[in-house]
């Protein structure tokens, strides 16, 4: 038990200091790159001086970057007024939406990809894991070479173009809505019709989503299981007397997920990357949406917020796989 | 266990020799597609000059009707949204796609395995700084990064190169570290230590050498994760405009109505090219790893193939002995294993005929290659994957064992009949208390037994071993070595067998631990009335504890014999030389003798009687037949012809 | 302080009270609360010597430390207590410099045949890494030849046939003939085996034990055996170090300590080493338990809490090796003052 607390406290030790590392990368990351509006409008010399000082004082630009070493609180720079913001949930406000919280248009953004991201991530798990299994299970058939035909291939396909052919024949086969999240100007007359128009426009999305994703977990969950039946505690089950099926039900099973269970965490950063893209193919307005946009219109207070949103997201699911895999294994719990 | 895994591969043992790599390569399916798909590319990309009807960065003058044109004769696969010719610019745009892989992948490569190479030998505090910042990058929003940086800096091909070289790094440092840890502790990195040499030295000679191959590996397929990152890139906008790229070509195609107008010419061929480079990549990339480490792709768990064949070949032992209340519980009869190999079917046991009586310890005695292992583990029908009796009768208390369906065995495995495997390192699951897994023995064959009363006899089981019953709930991992063995005894034991086997059960233990085991063994042999089959290679054991001896040498049993028979007058050659090379702690001062040569390999058996090559008493026809196990009566059986009842031996050829 | 042993004449090697203390492990738990981790004791005050065409063997089971002191006296390890004497000048605590000559002196023969060869590297290169490491051949001819002497001692010959081969064509026993060839190209005076043989078959140990015997015999070559075998140890040790838990227990002369140990332990572990001989009537003294973890040392004599002959006085005081008769000391209380442990009933046969 003593093992356990110290593995847990050490994780998140750890968790919390790259949260702190990222919001320092951040920081500095939307200080140093060129073409920030608030900081170039200030050295153009044709805006008024007083509009400069205006806007100098209204961004802080007039405060020293990290500490503050001219006496009083060495505190007030601007990097602790942007953790002080932070600290209040204040991302700041868009620059292309005057006046609009980036944490409402994070939060709108962070739903419609959540409906992307999630449905489509369980439904990979199961199948390609399933697949995985069944793969391994029957290495050297005509099954196996299949499935792993279907996996390498489905792994090459780059995100956006699965995209581009699932949106293709959605709407040319089954006359599905070639973007967006719902019909423009839509009437609905009840919560089912509502929820019918969101299928209709989440389907080829999610179709999509799915099949990328499960071409890399079937070929990581059957070379982990091949890995798992070929040690000699399965020989061991045989030895027993134990069925086939309860082998792997019993043995074999626990031990094949725990790499998947590393993978599936350590693919979240990557996930984000391919919401992005299926969101640019099917004008999904998520996350990834809002980050591309931002980036065409220099929108920087919604790209630090949308960024550090998305670091954070990935460490948090660090830490759950890295806690969930220390209730799995109990090796790793003895430090 | 991975002796008997590594006779059914004798050729591969994890080396690489450079010539023959490129060979092994082709061969593999995956290694020969993905090659040539990686080849047409770069060809393609070479000689795009020659091939392209059309210069793509010439725009002739175009008018409306040019745009979105279906294919034709003069444009094979159509025009684009600017009315040029779309197989030119697939097969320009190869060169973008390929120049950025190879580029970033070697940026990749060259930044992880140096930060993996230097993490992993140093280790320390420079290892944990070194893999924090690797698990930092990790974290970062790698496309979200490259999008910001390329949108602000500027989108040459220079900075894509940079931006996905300089964070796709990551996996390719933990990999290298990973693979130069266990390179650092490998013996002969010891060895090189011990003579004096210095860390460069080391790295340059021992180290570098052993990680090479599988960065190339990495670098593959690390080539495949930058095409599709500069493809996303391109896709999203944000591609080189001065060049022809896949991604562009997307790009433009979809954000300029090719949906719409139904262009799938436009889509359609820049997508299927980049799955192309990608696919051959990968394929050659996972072919590579495959080759520069062969791990053996076969499991336990593979469709039982360990079918009998033929009838018991030749005549070793009486056929036909009538049933009586007697008679021994176990009748090996002519029991022949093959193992599948590159090289075709390999026999590492022929032929192998004993008994064994109830109550009676039988040692199997050989030294490497020479069967016992396999001999055993056919008896219950638990080969290795690629490893099947092909002959042979084993007849446990009557029943055909060889001839009985998979599910009535089942029945048979841990409940009459049980075996205790050689090395219990690993032979226990790690992610179940021990107990539970000697539980499950009782539950599974006695099931009317419930889940309490089973948990124990668990326990008393595990008392009864020496390990305790306080330890129930451990896991494997908290167990000693000794303790794993006695855990995987108490298994075998749990539901009373008639027969255990044990193969090596302690060879990797103690002296003293040994001792233990061995006592317990023998006592729970006495108070269960169990038959015991002890496989070792180690004389002293057999003399303190066997009632009986088969000596094995080259897949066949060479001499079968009560024990102090064996050892007061051995009838085998083999026998007497093993005999006089075996140490002994209580005549320390008699001289020892060795055998010249060494054992036969598998793939390398002598024909006629195996041991003819070194044996000092070999005559002519040593060397084309095989001699069978002649009964000597008295229970004694020699596979030698110098023992041949009607036999006067002649001069010995080679003394 | 452990008294030494009879000292021999010129002897070339001499560990003079090794310690060598590893640092505990430390969970997290353990900082916070302030805990000291316990030290683990690899070795423990260990000291003997060894002259020029000796054997002594380092016996004992795992955990006992003879693998630490081999490396200690390797200079692999700098001991935290104690020190290594080569040719009267001390080599532990030195730079990795000023061990380089030492280097040349003292090889090493590792345990894993199939392990301690790069399966990169050809024969020839293996043997003369060492002699490119330190810089000793004058030219490729010299090199080359010394290469082939080196292989012809380890009894490869002709050595013309070996030098381009790779190790996975070699047998166990040729590619321990390789490691010894290697170790051999320096000229050592001293040369530490570890387990040699154990992982070779049977039939093929003697002949790379009695290479080691004849290189000890012929070239006056000071031979540090380490073994867990004492039935190997019986064949070919001149003189006998048996270990527990990080001391030695009883050092001398080999065929007296086997025909008459005097330390409860070498009693117990001789009794159940098994000898190839049904018909002999031993009454094995088989000890409950295990090796205690090092970390985890008994009060008192290490071994007490398995002896079977332990007395009251066992559990506080902790002897040290007490001289019995000529080249053999043995550390029980029981042998004090001349007494001698009484004959165990049919311990060893006649």
């Amino acid at each position: 038990m003593r093992g356990r607390g110290a593995y847990l406290a050490a994780k998140i030790g750890w968790a919390l200091l790259t949260l702190a590392l990222v919001i320092i990368f951040n920081f500095v990351l939307f200080r140093i790159l060129p073409g920030d509006p608030a900081r170039s409008v200030a050295h153009d010399p044709r805006i008024s001086p007083e509009t400069v000082a205006a806007l100098t004082a209204r961004f802080g630009l007039d405060k020293p970057l990290f500490f503050n070493f001219s006496g009083g609180n060495p505190f007030d720079s601007q990097f602790f007024a942007y953790v002080g913001q932070l600290a209040q949930g204040d991302l700041g406000v868009s620059y292309n939406f005057r006046d609009r919280p980036v944490v409402n248009m994070l939060g709108d953004g962070m739903v419609n990809t959540l409906w992307l991201i999630l449905p489509a991530n369980v439904l990979a798990i199961i199948i390609g894991t399933l697949a995985g299994l069944v793969a391994a299970w029957r290495r050297g058939t005509a099954i196996d070479a299949g499935a792993l035909a279907i996996g390498l291939i489905l792994w090459a396909v780059p995100t956006f173009f699965m995209g581009i052919i699932l949106l293709f024949l959605g709407a040319a086969w089954f006359d599905l809505p070639t973007g967006g999240r719902q019909t423009i100007g839509a009437q609905y007359a009840g919560f089912w019709d509502a929820a019918y128009d969101l299928g209709r426009h989440l389907l080829m999305p999610t179709l999509t989503f799915t099949l990328v994703l499960l071409g890399e977990y079937l070929l990581i969950m059957r070379s982990s299981v091949v890995e798992v039946f070929s040690e000699d505690y399965i020989l061991t089950a045989k030895a027993k007397g134990l069925s086939t099926f309860r082998v792997i039900r019993d043995h074999a099973l626990r031990n094949a997920m725990l790499p998947m269970v590393t993978v599936i965490a350590l693919n979240l950063g990557f996930i984000v990357s391919g919401a992005i893209q299926i969101e640019s193919v099917f004008s999904w307005p998520g996350l990834g949406q809002l980050t591309v946009n931002a980036v065409r219109e220099r929108d920087y207070p919604v790209l630090q917020g949308a960024f550090l949103l998305l670091a954070v997201a990935v460490v948090l699911a660090n830490l759950a796989a890295e806690l969930l895999y220390g209730w799995l294994d109990p090796r790793v719990r003895e430090a | 266990m991975t002796a008997v895994v590594q006779a059914s591969a004798p050729a591969v043992t994890g080396l690489v020799v450079q010539r023959g790599f490129l060979a092994r390569l082709i061969r593999r399916p995956m290694g020969a597609i993905g090659l040539g798909m990686l080849v047409v590319a770069v060809l393609v990309a070479i000689f795009a000059a020659f091939l392209a009807p059309y210069n793509p960065y010439v725009h002739p003058h175009v008018t409306i009707e040019d745009v979105y044109q279906p294919p034709t004769a003069a444009h094979l696969l159509g025009t684009d949204d600017g009315g040029n010719d779309v197989l030119s610019a697939l097969i320009y745009g190869a060169r973008v796609s390929l120049i950025v892989g190879f580029a970033a992948s070697l940026m990749t490569v060259l930044i992880g395995g140096t930060i993996g190479l230097v993490a992993g030998y140093r280790g320390g505090w420079v290892s944990t700084v070194l893999m924090r910042f690797t698990d930092f990058t990790l974290v970062i929003p790698d496309l979200a990064l490259q999008i910001v940086i390329v949108a602000i800096v500027g989108p040459s091909l220079l900075i894509i190169i940079l931006v996905i070289g300089g964070l796709g790094w990551t996996s390719a440092a933990r990999l290298v570290r990973s693979q130069t840890l266990s390179v650092r502790e490998r013996m002969f990195v010891l060895r090189a230590r011990a003579i004096g040499a210095g860390d460069l030295h080391i790295v340059w000679r021992h180290v570098l050498p052993q990680i090479l191959p599988l960065m190339l590996a990495t670098m593959v397929l690390a080539v495949s994760l930058a095409i599709l990152a500069e493809s996303s890139l391109a896709f999203i906008g944000l591609g080189d405009p001065t060049v022809i790229s896949w991604g562009q070509m997307l790009n433009f195609a979809f954000s300029r109505g090719a949906v719409s107008a139904g262009a799938w010419w436009a889509l359609l061929p820049p997508g299927l090219a980049i799955v192309w480079v990608v696919l051959g990549t990968t394929l050659l990339g996972t072919a590579l790893e495959d080759v520069l480490n062969p791990r053996l792709k076969r499991h336990h768990l593979e469709r039982d193939r360990s079918v009998r064949v033929t009838e018991p070949e030749g005549m070793s032992w009486l056929r036909a002995e009538p049933a009586r209340k007697d008679a021994p519980l176990l009748r090996v009869r002519g029991l022949t294993v093959e193992f599948d190999s590159p090289a075709g079917p390999q026999r590492a046991v022929h032929d192998a005929s004993f008994d064994v009586r109830r109550g009676e310890t039988l040692g199997l005695v050989g030294e490497s290659a020479c069967g016992k292992t396999t001999t055993v583990l056919g008896l219950l029908r638990l080969l290795p994957p690629g490893g099947s009796v092909t002959a042979g009768q084993v007849l446990f208390d009557g029943e055909d064992l060889m001839a009985l369906p998979e599910s009535d065995l089942r029945a048979v495995r841990g409940k009459r009949a049980s075996i205790v495997f050689q090395g219990a390192m690993n032979a226990l699951n790690p992610v179940h208390p021990v107990g539970d897994q000697v539980a499950e023995v009782i539950r599974i064959h006695e099931p009317e037994v419930g889940r309490k009363v089973a948990e124990q006899r668990a326990r008393e089981l595990l008392e009864r071993v020496g390990i305790g019953r306080r330890r129930y709930g451990d896991y494997p991992h908290a167990y000693s070595g000794g303790m794993r063995q006695r855990a995987m005894i108490a298994i075998a034991l749990a539901c009373r067998p008639d027969l255990i086997v044990a193969d090596e059960p302690t060879t990797a233990l103690d002296v003293m631990i040994q001792a233990q085991i061995l006592e317990l063994l023998g006592g729970l042999s006495r108070e269960f009335g169990m038959a015991t089959i002890l496989v070792t290679h180690d004389l002293g054991v057999v003399a303190q504890v066997c009632d009986r001896v088969v000596v094995m040498y080259g897949g066949r049993v060479v001499e079968d014999s009560p024990t102090p028979r064996l050892f007061a007058d051995p009838q085998h050659p083999y026998t007497r030389l093993l005999l006089a090379s075996f140490p002994d702690v209580l005549h320390p001062e008699r001289p020892l003798q060795s055998i010249p040569g060494s054992p036969p390999r598998l793939d390398a058996m002598p024909p006629g009687c195996p041991f003819a090559p070194r044996c000092p008493a070999a005559f002519d026809r040593c060397s084309t037949i095989k001699p069978p196990a002649y009964d000597l009566g008295d229970g004694r059986r020699a596979a030698c012809l110098l023992v041949e009842p009607s036999h006067t031996p002649p001069e010995a050829v080679h003394g | 302080m452990a008294e030494r042993p009879v000292a021999q004449e010129n002897p070339v090697l001499v560990a003079d009270d090794l310690v060598m203390q590893f640092a505990g492990h430390r969970s997290f738990v353990d900082v916070v609360r302030r805990r000291p981790t316990p030290p683990i004791n690899a070795v423990a005050g260990v000291s003997f010597t060894v002259a020029p065409g000796e054997v002594l063997a380092l016996v004992g089971e795992s955990g006992c430390g003879k693998t630490t002191t081999a490396n200690l006296l390797m200079g692999l390890l700098t001991p935290t207590g104690g020190h290594v004497t080569l040719h009267g000048h001390k080599i532990s605590g030195r730079s990795r410099g000023e061990l380089a000559t030492m280097r040349r002196e003292m090889q090493m023969i590792f345990q894993d045949p199939y392990e301690s060869l790069n399966p990169r590297m050809q024969v020839a290169d293996v043997v003369a890494e060492p002699l490119r490491v330190h810089h000793v051949a004058s030219s490729p001819a010299d090199e080359r030849a010394r290469v082939v002497r080196a292989l012809t001692q380890a009894g490869l010959t002709p050595a013309e046939v070996y030098l381009h081969r790779y190790p996975f064509q070699l047998s166990g026993g040729q590619r321990q003939r390789v490691v010894a060839a290697s170790a051999l190209a320096l000229e050592p005076r001293v040369l530490i085996a570890d387990e040699p043989v154990s992982m070779l078959d049977v039939s093929i140990r003697a002949e790379i034990l009695n290479l080691l015997r004849s290189l000890a015999t012929s070239q006056r070559i000071a031979v540090v055996m380490i073994t867990h075998d004492l039935s190997t140890v019986a064949a070919y040790a001149d003189r006998i170090a048996v270990m527990y838990l990080g001391r030695i227990v009883e050092i001398g002369h080999a065929k007296r300590i086997l025909a008459d140990p005097q330390h409860p332990y070498t009693r117990a572990l001789l009794s159940v080493v098994p000898a190839p001989d049904p018909a002999s009537r031993r009454r094995p003294q088989v000890l409950a338990g295990e090796t205690p973890d090092p970390a985890r040392i008994p009060s008192g004599c290490r071994f007490h809490p398995r002896c079977p002959v332990a007395i009251e006085r066992c559990r506080t005081d902790d002897p040290a090796l007490i001289p019995i008769g000529e080249d053999h000391a043995a550390a029980c209380v029981l042998v004090e003052g001349g007494r001698r442990l009484p004959p165990a009933p049919g311990a060893t046969a006649s």
